[in-house]
């Protein structure tokens, strides 16, 4: 194994042993090689297949798809999509992060996990409680089912992006910047235009950069809404090409994939840009004392407030509910029409949507778990060695999860069906390719989350624990894993939360007898069966809401222990 | 410009953070408002400058009031200016821009300065040695240079009123002592009234006309440099601006008769009434000596040498009692000494020289 130097990288190390060099570097350049094979060749095979044609090299498929009137129509409903809901997103994001980081309303934490729920909620069932609100209305005739359906739900699901970068970089404004510009005569709308906004500009861009990125990579709020009404975007479009099996298809969809990908790709490097630009001075410490008294008007902007948050946040999901324990779709809400028949048939009657959620379960505790050893590892070595070599491992396991689901799904096709010409190993097909798909797609989720926690801790404490006498195994044991055992585990249970509930990637590399919870609602949902889907996503979100529950309490009682010997 | 401040209280629900503040300000004046932390020296600079409304009494500049029991004019319609401990410039604009904003903003300046910004400019970046970094961002400023910045700008648009808040804790020591001189020759320059909020007792004896000490939300004493040195009105005050010892002992017939000794009699002048009714003595270090015959006996403790100086820690019976002394006949720890009281006349050079003293 390597040794591991502290801090100043391995200066004395490569002294000792240059000779050896090449030798110790085997780990690492095998590391290098295994991470270019999972995470950046399946891409490359993509772009690769968008140009493969029977006989050769070409851009015919780019050709003729771009000569198709129905694939401008796709761009130009992409655009629309993608621009509207960025916009709603910006506004309500934007809004409700001043109101929380600036004023001085109260129940701010409440009011946080509301507004994160349509976040937290898998978008598609998000869209499913939606529709059935869309339903409940009396005297309006609203149709989810169109553009601005798209676009609103869209937008809901992700204005909390925007409101945590905002509200984050609020926070972080020192308020003697402000104080200042008034103690020179500026008055408040004006302090807001010199100072606030031009200082927070950041973090508003950053937060609408990851809303726009989320509403283009969304591929469940577009299918269940937009398919039924013909309206197709480049995420649906890409995945009706490759269902629909149609000459060139995986082809054509490759193209339509490197299309989404670079635009996609394109946007993270410019958000990348951006807030890397912006980190430099964004030392200050957050600041969470109100600058802004609201005064009378306090109570009015507080009922508005918990008016928005409860309205998009727990009345659809009421509205999903109570759809879902109604005899037959339609009939009115009296005690005579009430059932629990739909739900004993999701979990006891249909075999198939019981036996998904064992599938999903399986294959989320799997892919935490290898997410878990492997993320933290390279979490570990690349904050305590910095060095080229992390650094493209790290770039190269981020890449899947910059890429657009859809995307994702269509490589993972292409470089497991056959990874070698000529041998099949019989992975497509089978859950396992839904495994790798997931563990490529989420470990950067677990490397961010542990190199978090690992940022915290800082060398001088292994530096301090080594001194004192403990070697390798005494110094995880007492030191490191007490300290990061929770910003390790909360990067697993977000990998776990994630692949449960994941839809985008599932849709195009599910089969038979492998199907997740997402496919199972996605299908429901396609063949019409409302009251089962709302019944299911119902049972989903108390699962889901169950392992939070579980993983919050193990983590208390572990923390109690390792904090009191 | 006068502000007047009369019977100002500040609550924050439960706890009083101002508790009855009466203060003038004059025309003019550079008044030094010192005290520990939480003492609420920043509450009431708050107060003054309008970010903070106060819970009862009332604040009143130029004859105008400005706050009363919940109300308050906010900061920008009152005519002041404001420098922070954190420099507070906006990293997004130059140097320049972040003297001209208040030049463009502040409602009571002069209709002159205004025509002529970018001369105005120039004049106050001069002012402050900073001529030639008007196109320069904050972030390539150091400390020094950007507490010179916020300066400038709070007094580019001839405020009537400066308010600084602890201007030079973010600074190491030398440029400290730098700063000190230039506030002064500026306040000396623009006769701008001034209140200058610090935990820095030597800052306050150095560049005010005037210091008051604060101690759990009021005043507890306001005074020239001079008097709040040399003749404290409260324990609190001798020993948190002189650094004095509260030495026990008894009063008799004026004289002092320190830890109770019958044959040693201190002839100490000017002690406060409260200290003779308590049965202390304050002693700055510099007010006591060794000597031999009569006096107090103790034993070195601790000897700090200081370069122009020493300090020492002396064990009285229970008690320790600090000292300074010249460098001449340094002692060892465990030495045994005699005290002996040093008068040092108000006002006399020995009390200031010895002022830098820490």
């Amino acid at each position: 194994m390597t040794q591991i130097t502290l801090n100043d990288g391995g200066r004395q190390a490569a002294g000792a042993g240059r000779r050896f060099s090449l030798l110790r570097n085997v780990p690492l350049w095998l590391s290098v090689l295994i991470v270019t094979l999972l995470f950046v060749v399946p891409v490359i095979r993509l772009f690769y297949m968008s140009f493969v044609e029977e006989g050769g090299m070409s851009l015919a498929h780019y050709r003729s798809l771009l000569s198709e009137s129905g694939t401008w129509t796709m761009f130009l409903n992409t655009l629309i999509v993608t621009a509207g809901s960025t916009a709603l997103s910006l506004v309500l994001g934007v809004t409700t992060a001043w109101l929380a980081a600036y004023t001085d309303i109260r129940l701010k934490k409440a009011l946080q996990v509301l507004i994160l729920l349509p976040f937290i909620i898998p978008s598609y069932i998000v869209t499913i409680a939606w529709t059935q609100l869309a339903s409940d209305v009396p005297f309006a005739d609203i149709n989810l089912y169109s553009m601005g359906g798209i676009v609103f739900v869209l937008g809901i699901t992700h204005y909390p992006l925007v409101h945590l970068f905002t509200a984050n970089v609020l926070r972080r404004i020192p308020k003697e910047q402000e104080w200042a510009a008034r103690a020179g005569g500026g008055g408040r709308l004006t302090v807001m235009r010199r100072v606030t906004l031009p200082l927070a500009l950041p973090g508003i861009v950053g937060g609408a950069m990851i809303a726009f990125l989320s509403n283009l990579d969304n591929f469940g709020i577009p299918a269940f809404l937009g398919i039924p009404a013909n309206i197709t975007v480049l995420s649906t479009a890409i995945y009706q090409e490759v269902i629909g099996f149609g000459p060139g298809a995986f082809s054509r969809a490759a193209a339509l994939s490197v299309i989404l990908a670079i635009v996609a790709l394109a946007g993270t490097l410019f958000q990348w840009l951006l807030l890397r630009k912006s980190a430099t001075d964004g030392t200050a410490a957050p600041d969470t004392e109100p600058r802004v008294r609201l005064g009378k008007n306090r109570p009015f902007v507080e009922a508005v407030l918990w008016l928005f948050v409860l309205g998009t946040g727990i009345v659809p999901l009421l509205s999903m509910l109570k759809t879902s324990v109604i005899r037959a779709y339609g009939l009115p809400f009296v005690p005579d029409n009430l059932t629990l028949d739909h739900y004993r048939y999701v979990l006891f009657d249909y075999g198939k949507s019981f036996d998904a959620i064992g599938n999903s379960l399986k294959l989320a505790v799997a892919a935490s778990l290898i997410c878990l050893v492997f993320g933290t590892a390279i979490a570990y070595f690349r904050t305590r060695r910095p060095g080229g070599a992390l650094r493209y491992i790290e770039l190269s396991v981020g890449l899947p999860y910059a890429l657009p689901g859809i995307v994702l799904g269509l490589a993972m096709i292409f470089a497991w069906m056959e990874p070698l010409p000529g041998w099949n190993p019989g992975i497509y097909g089978t859950a396992w390719i839904l495994l790798i798909a997931y563990v490529t797609r989420f470990m950067v989720l677990q490397i961010r989350g542990s190199m978090t926690a690992m940022s915290q801790v800082s060398p001088d404490m292994e530096e301090a624990a080594r001194i004192s006498g403990a070697g390798a195994l005494q110094k995880w044991r007492k030191i490191l894993l007490p300290l990061l055992s929770g910003g390790i585990l909360s990067g697993a249970l977000l990998v776990l939360l994630t692949s449960l509930t994941e839809l985008t990637v599932s849709s195009l590399l599910w089969s038979s007898g492998s199907e997740t919870i997402g496919i199972i609602i996605f299908n429901f949902e396609q063949a019409g069966y409302t009251t089962h889907s709302t019944a299911y996503s119902a049972v989903v979100l108390v699962l889901m809401g169950a392992i939070a529950g579980l993983a919050y309490l193990l983590l208390r009682i572990w923390k109690r222990r390792v904090n009191t010997p | 410009m006068k502000t007047e401040l009369a019977g100002i209280r500040k609550t924050f629900g439960e706890t009083d953070a101002l508790n009855g503040i009466n203060l003038e300000i004059g025309e003019g004046e550079f008044v030094a408002i010192v005290g520990p932390s939480g003492c609420g020296k920043t509450t009431l600079l708050r107060l003054i400058a309008g970010f903070e409304t106060p819970s009862a009494g009332e604040i009143r500049m130029g004859g105008h009031t400005v706050a009363g029991p919940d109300h308050a004019t906010p900061p920008e319609k009152r005519d002041l200016g404001m420098v922070f401990q954190s420099f507070a410039l906006w990293p997004h604009m130059t140097v320049s821009e972040q003297v001209a904003f208040p030049l463009r903003h502040h409602r009571f300046i002069d209709p002159a300065l205004k025509r002529d910004a970018a001369g105005r400019v120039r004049q106050m970046l001069s002012m402050v040695g900073l001529a030639q970094y008007g196109s320069r961002m904050p972030s390539e400023l150091s400390g020094g240079q950007k507490q010179r910045v916020a300066i400038a700008r709070a007094l580019a648009p001839n405020p009537s009123l400066l308010l600084m808040d602890e201007p030079l804790s973010s600074l190491d020591a030398r440029l400290r002592l730098e700063l000190r001189n230039e506030i002064q020759t500026i306040h000396r320059q623009t006769g701008t009234s001034i209140v200058y909020v610090t935990h820095d007792q030597d800052e306050a004896l150095a560049m005010a006309d005037r210091i008051v000490v604060m101690n759990g939300g009021k005043i507890e004493q306001a005074g020239t440099p001079e008097e709040i040195y040399s003749r404290p009105d409260t324990p609190f005050v001798a020993t948190f601006i002189g650094k004095a010892n509260l030495i026990p002992g008894d009063w008799r017939d004026g004289r002092f008769h320190p830890f109770g000794s019958t044959e040693v009699a201190w002839a100490v002048p000017d002690v406060a009434p409260v200290f003779r009714d308590t049965g202390l003595c304050p002693l700055r270090p510099e007010q006591l000596a060794f000597g031999t015959g009569e006096g107090i006996r103790g034993t070195v403790r601790n000897v700090l040498y200081q370069g122009r100086e020493i300090h020492y820690t002396i064990d009285v019976g229970q008690q320790t009692v600090d000292l300074v002394t010249g460098l001449a006949g340094r002692l060892s720890a465990g030495d045994p000494v005699v005290l002996q009281y040093r008068p040092i006349p108000v006002g006399s050079s020995p009390a200031i020289n010895e002022m830098e003293y820490r």
